[in-house]
């Protein structure tokens, strides 16, 4: 019984070492080959369409969205201590720091992430992998660079937008519903920003890009067992991609905050 | 010339090819036979190196490719080509990009020279104006083909074929057949063919090895396979359903689970 | 895919310029592009600043209309004092003898340097001048003077407590009281005295009651 138990503890953390360091191995091939070889401007510009144009939309929705129902939230208690001109600060850097960063890198963790499993992982199961092995193509190069570099690009622009929507969200609450006036609204989420702010949040989301990135990858790369096992290695992408993606910005964040205090 | 030596494999612990001993002369063609999931498809991969074996060698002309690194291997795999079970055509390329992949990646052609080259290709498979058509909208034996199309567009030495015939309907089958034999004439290119197709095999093999439990139980002519005494040889080309190979009261059984990792 | 080569760019293009102008748009707006604009430099001396930070704002009159650029410590001997450099913007005129304080804006107690406008619009500040700052009242010094404030009031009323001074008799000591009662009492009972001088005796029979 306890023996038992051992032994799923130990291939439990054995299977969470191989994946560690399978996609240790895969990040280092990719950032050398990202560096090392002439990029395909065609296939960058095609999973820069995939990644960033095609996400917009939903992006500029669900952020229009999360600033709207923060902005109400905050004024909930800013209405409270009479403070309601803090309700722009308050919105204007939660978005930029926070949740803009993360809320984008989530979505494209589910939407794009999800795809690109799905399309290596069936790759992988019809062999064609293999095949551009057989044709001395790198697997690599071939379609994990391509990846890593566009959602590595439009990940913070796609944050950028992001973090404005999000802001007209709040901005079209206050102005409209809590009546407070345009041009103090305005006023107070400029002043509240600063530069670091913009570019911390930012800075994120690029190394969020590349977790999402490598993560689907890794796990289309290492489907088994037919389109069962794409379903499977699609949704492990898309569950390790928001685990990493959480941990990566605790750890971003405890950061920021010692470095630029 | 392949040679094969002590070729072994295991897959989470289980031995898929256990000592495999191998010699295919130059521009012959070698078809290797066994069940479904017999680690065929396994010793074609260790041939161009998509699998390193856990022990044993695969010598193309004198050089062991298990040893050689990634960028070393790119040059042997020049030579030699794959056409995969499925076709494994890319199908985010249109079918003129896929037969051309290899000149479109690495260069060395002009546009207008590689037109012709893969028009060339797709007319030796018999295959004409489909190069703007996409791999999805394709039947199964014209991805088939399609596939030999892209392995010959370069020139190669040596073709190995995955299971060439199988899920296509007999008439098919057999123009596959017949194209194999054919482009061996032409190219004068040493083959390997994976198969359980008895019939494909009799039809192309110059020579026929037979896959059994990770190891080559025979291997001589096709006449001299026909006419093996091994039970094990008789009941597979036979085609019965009793004997040796389905008795369960054996260990047999074993090299179907260790099949499972073929593609 | 070929054919929509052209269109998939144009795309990724507008994508990514309209990306990068929020991000200008962000940055003007939030940057302090105030120092490519013109204006003057002005240094304040203080004793103590009570924490001004470098791009505190300074108010002129209460309008903003410069900030903090640089805080350097000056040691000259024995004293010690804290050089504020701070521009303000070209148009905005400082009589010389504005006076200067650090002060504390609102709910959150940043600090800004204060400028209380003189009335001599004559003499303006020259870019460059040093003045001469009003120290704010560190908190422990409000500390101690409300310290000594309180002591004293402690005593007062100790004092007011133990029935000392004119306060403290009046509050403490009832003998004022009783005396009015009785002389209530004895007008209710003969109204006539209103009108009558009485002898010493009459007045003090009913107190000894």
């Amino acid at each position: 019984m306890l023996k038992n138990k051992l032994y799923i503890i130990g291939s439990k953390v054995l299977a969470l070492l191989y994946f560690f360091g399978g996609l240790a191995i895969l990040s280092g091939r990719a950032l050398r080959w990202t560096f090392l070889a002439p990029l395909k401007r065609g296939r960058v510009l095609e999973q820069s369409r995939k990644a960033g144009v095609d996400s917009l939309p939903i992006v500029a929705l669900i952020s229009l969205f999360i600033g709207m129902i923060f902005t109400f939230q905050i004024a909930y208690l800013m209405q409270r201590l009479g403070s309601e001109m803090y309700i722009a600060t308050i919105v204007a850097l939660s978005l930029v720091r926070e949740l803009g960063p993360v809320i984008t890198a989530l979505i494209v963790a589910g939407r794009v992430g999800a795809a690109i499993t799905a399309e290596i992982g069936s790759m992988q199961v019809t062999e064609q992998i293999d095949a551009l092995q057989t044709l001395s193509v790198s697997p690599v190069k071939y379609l994990v660079v391509p990846r890593l570099v566009a959602l590595a690009l439009m990940l913070p622009l796609l944050t950028l937008y992001a973090d404005i929507i999000g802001i007209f969200g709040g901005y079209l609450i206050c102005v409209y519903k809590l009546g407070i006036s345009s041009t103090i609204y305005t006023k107070m989420t400029f002043d509240a920003l600063l530069f670091k702010d913009i570019f911390t949040g930012l800075g994120k989301t690029i190394v969020f890009g590349m977790v999402i990135a490598l993560v689907s990858c890794y796990e289309g790369f290492n489907v088994q067992g037919g389109s069962e096992g794409v379903g499977r290695a699609t949704m492990k992408a898309v569950v390790t991609s928001f685990i990493l993606i959480i941990a990566t910005d605790c750890f971003f964040t405890a950061l920021f905050y010692f470095i630029f205090p | 010339m392949i040679e094969i030596k002590k070729l072994h494999k295991s897959f989470g612990g289980r031995k898929v090819l256990d000592g495999i001993d191998l010699k295919i002369p130059e521009g012959r063609t070698l078809v290797i036979i066994g069940r479904s999931g017999c680690g065929k498809s396994v010793l074609l991969k260790h041939i161009i190196g998509l699998l390193k074996p856990d022990s044993g060698g695969v010598f193309v002309d004198g050089v062991d490719i298990s040893r050689l690194k990634e960028e070393e291997l790119e040059r042997v795999r020049r030579s030699i080509e794959m056409v995969f079970q499925g076709g494994a055509l890319f199908d985010s390329l249109t079918v003129g990009e896929n037969v051309g992949f290899r000149y479109l990646e690495h260069g060395g052609m002009e546009k207008g020279a590689l037109k012709e080259k893969v028009r060339e290709s797709l007319a030796l498979v018999g295959l004409y104006s489909i190069e703007e058509m996409m791999p999805s909208e394709l039947s199964g034996g014209m991805k088939k083909r399609v596939a030999v199309a892209r392995a010959i567009c370069t020139g190669p030495r040596i073709i190995l074929y995955d299971e060439p015939t199988t899920g296509l309907d007999p008439i098919t089958a057999s123009s596959i057949n017949g194209l194999i034999r054919s482009l061996h004439d032409r190219l004068k290119v040493t083959s390997i063919v994976v198969t359980h197709d008895m019939k494909s095999a009799y039809s192309i093999a110059d020579r026929i090895a037979m896959l059994y439990e990770g190891k080559i139980i025979a291997e001589g002519t096709p006449a001299e396979i026909q006419h093996s005494a091994d039970p094990v040889v008789q009941q597979f080309i036979n085609g019965l359903s009793i004997g040796p190979i389905t008795d369960t009261s054996s260990v047999h059984s074993r090299s179907k689970i260790g099949g499972e990792h073929e593609g | 895919m070929r054919v929509e080569k052209s269109n998939l760019e144009l795309k990724v293009g507008v994508f990514v310029a309209v990306g990068l102008l929020i991000l200008v748009v962000f940055i003007l707006l939030i940057g302090d592009f105030k120092t490519l604009s013109s204006g003057y430099r002005l240094n304040f001396t203080f004793h103590f600043i009570n924490g001004v930070k470098i791009g505190a704002p300074v108010r002129f009159a209460g309008v903003d209309v410069g900030e903090v650029k640089n805080i350097s410590l000056v040691t000259d001997g024995a004293s010690t004092s804290v050089n504020v450099s701070v521009w303000v913007k070209k148009e905005v005129r400082i009589p010389a003898d504005s006076r200067v304080w650090v002060n504390t804006l609102g709910l959150l107690g940043e600090k800004y340097v204060e400028i209380m406008p003189g009335t001599n619009s004559a003499a303006a500040l020259e870019p460059d001048s040093v003045v001469k700052g009003n120290d704010p009242l560190a908190m422990h010094e409000v500390t101690e003077t409300a310290g000594v404030l309180v002591n004293d009031i402690q005593d007062a009323l100790n004092r007011i407590k133990r029935g000392e001074g004119t306060l403290g008799r009046l509050l403490f000591d009832d003998t004022l009281y009783r005396e009015v009662d009785a002389l209530v009492i004895d007008i209710r009972r003969n109204p006539w005295k209103l009108f009558w001088k009485t002898k010493e005796k009459s007045v003090r029979a009913p107190a000894e009651r």
